[in-house]
């Protein structure tokens, strides 16, 4: 029997999702669905038909090469340079779409930001298969392009002003990825002073206008004062902030005279025509001034994000979709009734294509360790409002139904689940998760809100308002709780710890002294001494990463300004200083820890084996790593089979999880952020148990070079848990998942078979209520058969749909390599 | 000479004349959509492969 005969039934019966989705969704989705040109990259590289965008890097160029002989101050400099580009790039709308936007200017293509990074020029370059035709001439235009911006780019300017041996540490790609950029990381948002519809643009530039004359008056009496001369910096950022709300106002403008000169000259359906007047109506309306329904307040809200994107390169989404459109969604749908729940849901649906849309060019090892994604948008539902009572609302369950209807597998979903949360909304949580989405992952409310408490000393009324600022880590959308760019390489290799205990911090794979000189491993005679060299190695790797984020956020005010960033930010409008000054802001940092749960196995292996029971000395051990355990499969095995492995509730290794953990809190109370606040570390991979697989040597935990590292942050290594989800969440639950770090990711996996039917609802819901009872503060489900995945590796033609979770973040199982996807077959199905 | 303001796809702005939007249509392996990009109305269009007389 065909697809297209088949009943919507049918094909749920058979958990053919994805084909029941299509069959579902209404026209206008099915439609904007297929039109939607997927960004992520495969294998590290861009799919076949997308293209660098040229256009804006020209505009940014030409408009660069014109103000350099202008006496204007950088910060206007630059904010003028992201306007020329508003005001003239080229824009479109989609035929049926009802929201509007997109970076580039066409919808196929990346865009490119030359102003940010000459290494990142240089890879554009070495990209023949993403740059557009004619590829002689437009490969001229990219050098010509990247020779101006040599010297001049964001981390030119930075890098000079940088530690050099730590930069180079960091650069060197073994212990941790990315760059301290402001430009280049994940951008959270002040939703509070923004979204909640008291405010737009236009009332944030008259009171930009006003503070520019007081202080403009201020700096001319008859006194002269640091504060005084202070206040010319505050006169430009301020200045920098109106112009780039001026320029958003403009272009929200260009999108409303597009939608009439089509209604009015090239539209023949009567129906579309009033579509396109209300798109004109609405970019008229927002984001000059705050919206009126929930299609003007999606389309507000993703004008904020692509103006914020046009500024930055962000590799995160934060947002709170349903807390802060939830309201327009009930005056419309409830109160006033002018939209229906289906044209509610075609609205939240298109939503989320338009941000699984967004792409912006990154370089390779970005792309790798992000197979598959643009980024990690990974959006806050549910959770409480500021009183601590119930945010769930309308627009929770039409996100959740939206998101089943579209399958897109960037932006998705984390919700905050407390024990208020009503069984209609966990119904459509479950529906999503038991449909294979991999998302919404679940955070425990109650324990993250203590978290923040703890970690950041975020209030309660504002700790309650947390948004994923990432994948994981929880940061309030307040004044001062938001974070305005979590800079990246503050992401540590954790597996590098133990390693660098057996090598005395050198790394083989890239041959530098990296770690802590700690004395020859052979030489330790104890397991409290072995152990003293792991915490050395361990502050030693976090200081090296902490350092260069601290001081390019120091630098980062002056040398990479983000006007636009600020002019949505109540501390910068307030105080005339940029969104990235430290002194304005709380701070949230965070270390995230990848590959840790190697360093707890790999202790517990050589503790019990070495130590305990004498079977082996350390002189034998670091030979066998050394080697690559060749010639000494024995062994290995023993070290494999014979250790106590993290998540089958064994004490014995569930107590060194502990202690690792417990080093740690207690140095990230000794590293400082320059706002003054703690750097708590968060174990979770993203994609990097893969991308580190050739890095990380040989381990004691039995890992041979090569192999892929564990999966998750806390997730026991994949068919290593032998006793049962029970044992796993017990392990779990030892952790104080307050005081203990700052998030931890546990993936499971779940039989989709099991979980059918009001019997799996149930059994999930059991599941949940003892995953919250033990205070644990995330779990993410992988809901996918291995037949169904081992049938997408055959013939991936026909699962293209097949999402899965693959750490922080979903994707589509055929865009992953073939190592992920293996990884994700090995994590153990359990059954509940 | 052969500007953008004798083209059909040329839209001026109310406010200034010499300034408009050349509007497309335009058709690619996924979707259909209408572009936009602000031309001025002067500019010489005689190369260009879109060009539609008024």
């Amino acid at each position: 029997m065909s697809v297209t005969a088949e009943s919507v039934k049918e094909l749920e019966k058979k958990q053919e999702w994805w084909w029941a989705a299509e069959k579902k969704r209404s026209k206008r989705l099915d439609y904007l669905r297929k039109a939607m040109w997927k960004k992520g990259a495969i294998g590290g590289l861009y799919p076949l038909g997308l293209y660098i965008d040229l256009e804006r890097p020209v505009m940014q160029t030409e408009k660069a090469k014109e103000l350099e002989s202008s006496a204007d101050p950088y910060v206007i400099k630059f904010a003028k340079m992201l306007a020329h580009v508003l005001d003239n790039k080229t824009i479109f709308i989609t035929d049926q779409s009802q929201l509007v936007g997109y970076l580039g200017s066409h919808p196929h293509t990346i865009t490119w930001d030359p102003s940010l990074a000459a290494i990142v020029n240089h890879e554009v370059i070495n990209d023949p298969q993403a740059i557009p035709e004619p590829l002689d001439d437009n490969l001229k235009l990219i050098k010509d392009i990247t020779n101006y911006w040599g010297g001049k780019s964001d981390f030119d300017k930075l890098l000079p002003q940088m530690d050099l041996g730590d930069v180079m540490k960091v650069l060197s790609g073994a212990i941790g990825w990315g760059v301290p950029l402001a430009r280049g990381g994940y951008s959270g948002k002040d939703y509070e002073y923004i979204m909640t519809g008291v405010r737009a643009f236009e009332d944030i530039i008259a009171e930009l206008d006003n503070r520019i004359e007081e202080a403009d008056e201020k700096a001319h009496q008859f006194e002269a004062s640091r504060d005084i001369s202070e206040l010319i910096d505050k006169m430009n950022n301020w200045e920098a902030m109106k112009i780039t709300l001026e320029a958003g106002i403009r272009h929200g403008r260009r999108y409303a005279r597009l939608a009439r000169i089509i209604a009015e000259n090239f539209e023949t359906d009567s129906r579309r025509k009033e579509e396109l007047v209300k798109i004109a109506e609405a970019c008229e309306r927002v984001p000059a001034k705050p919206p009126r329904t929930l299609q003007e307040s999606l389309q507000y809200d993703l004008f904020i994000q692509l103006f914020s994107r046009n500024e930055a390169i962000e590799g995160a989404w934060p947002a709170r979709p349903d807390f802060y459109h939830g309201p327009y969604y009930e005056r419309d749908v409830n109160v006033d009734k002018t939209l229906t729940r289906e044209q509610a849901l075609d609205l939240a649906g298109e939503f989320l294509i338009r941000a699984a849309e967004v792409s912006q060019y990154k370089p390779k090892w970005a792309r790798e360790g992000l197979q598959g994604i643009e980024g990690t948008w990974v959006w806050t539902l549910g959770g409480v409002k500021k009183d601590g009572s119930d945010a769930c609302n309308g627009m929770t369950i039409a996100l959740l139904q939206a998101a089943r209807l579209v399958r897109v597998a960037n932006p998705t979903f984390a919700f905050r689940w407390h024990p208020k949360v009503s069984d209609e909304v966990m119904r459509e949580i479950f529906e999503c998760i038991r449909q294979g989405l991999g998302y919404p992952s679940m955070r425990n409310d109650p324990i993250l809100v203590a978290n923040a408490m703890h970690w950041h000393g975020h209030p309660i009324e504002e700790a309650r308002l947390w948004v994923h600022q990432a994948c994981m880590s929880p940061s309030p959308a307040t004044k001062a709780g938001f974070q305005p760019m979590r800079m990246a390489n503050a992401t540590a290799n954790c597996a590098k710890i133990i390693e660098y205990v057996f090598t005395s911090g050198y790394d083989n794979s890239v041959n530098m002294q990296i770690g802590a000189e700690t004395p020859p491993v052979e030489s330790f005679a104890s397991y409290d001494e072995f152990f003293d060299a792991w915490i050395t190695q361990m502050k030693t790797i976090f200081s090296i990463l902490v350092r260069p984020v601290n001081r390019a956020r120091i630098l980062a005010p002056k040398i990479t300004p983000r006007p636009f960033l600020s002019a949505v930010s109540e501390r910068s409008v307030e105080s005339g200083l940029d969104v990235c000054e430290p002194s304005i802001s709380r701070g949230n940092a965070w270390i995230t820890a990848f590959t840790w749960v190697e360093n707890a196995d790999s202790l517990a292996a050589v503790k019990k084996l070495v130590f305990d029971e004498k079977k082996y000395t350390l002189a034998e051990l670091k030979e066998a790593v050394a080697n690559n355990w060749e010639g000494k499969e024995e062994m290995r095995l023993d070290f494999v089979k014979n250790a106590p492995k993290w998540g089958n509730d064994d004490d014995y290794v569930d107590r060194i999880m502990l202690d690792c953990l417990r080093e740690c809190a207690k140095y990230s109370h000794e590293l400082k952020c320059p706002s003054g606040n703690n750097w708590p570390i968060l174990p979770e991979n993203v994609s990097g148990n893969i991308h580190y697989a050739n890095i990380v040597g040989a381990l004691p935990n039995g890992r041979r070079l090569g192999d892929a590292l564990y999966d998750g942050g806390i997730s026991p290594g994949p068919g290593l848990d032998k006793k049962g989800p029970t044992a796993v969440l017990k392990s779990c639950s030892k952790i104080d998942h307050i005081s203990d770090g700052r998030a931890f990711l546990l993936n499971q996996r779940l039989s989709p078979t099991q979980l059918s039917g009001e019997k799996g609802y149930q059994l999930w819901k059991t599941y949940m209520k003892t995953w919250g009872d033990l205070g644990i503060d995330h779990v993410q489900f992988n809901c996918v058969s291995d037949e169904t995945l081992r049938s997408a590796q055959r013939d991936p033609e026909k699962y293209q749909e097949v999402i899965v979770r693959v750490a922080g973040y979903s994707a589509h199982f055929v865009d992953i390599s073939r190592k992920t996807q293996d990884n994700i077959i090995q994590r153990t199905v359990q059954g509940l | 000479m052969t500007t953008c303001s004798k083209c059909r796809k040329f839209f001026p702005l109310e406010d200034d004349p010499k300034r408009g939007d050349c509007v497309q249509r335009v058709i690619d392996p996924r979707q259909a959509y209408y572009q936009a990009k602000p031309v001025a109305a002067d500019k010489d269009a005689a190369k260009c492969p879109s060009f539609e007389k008024k």
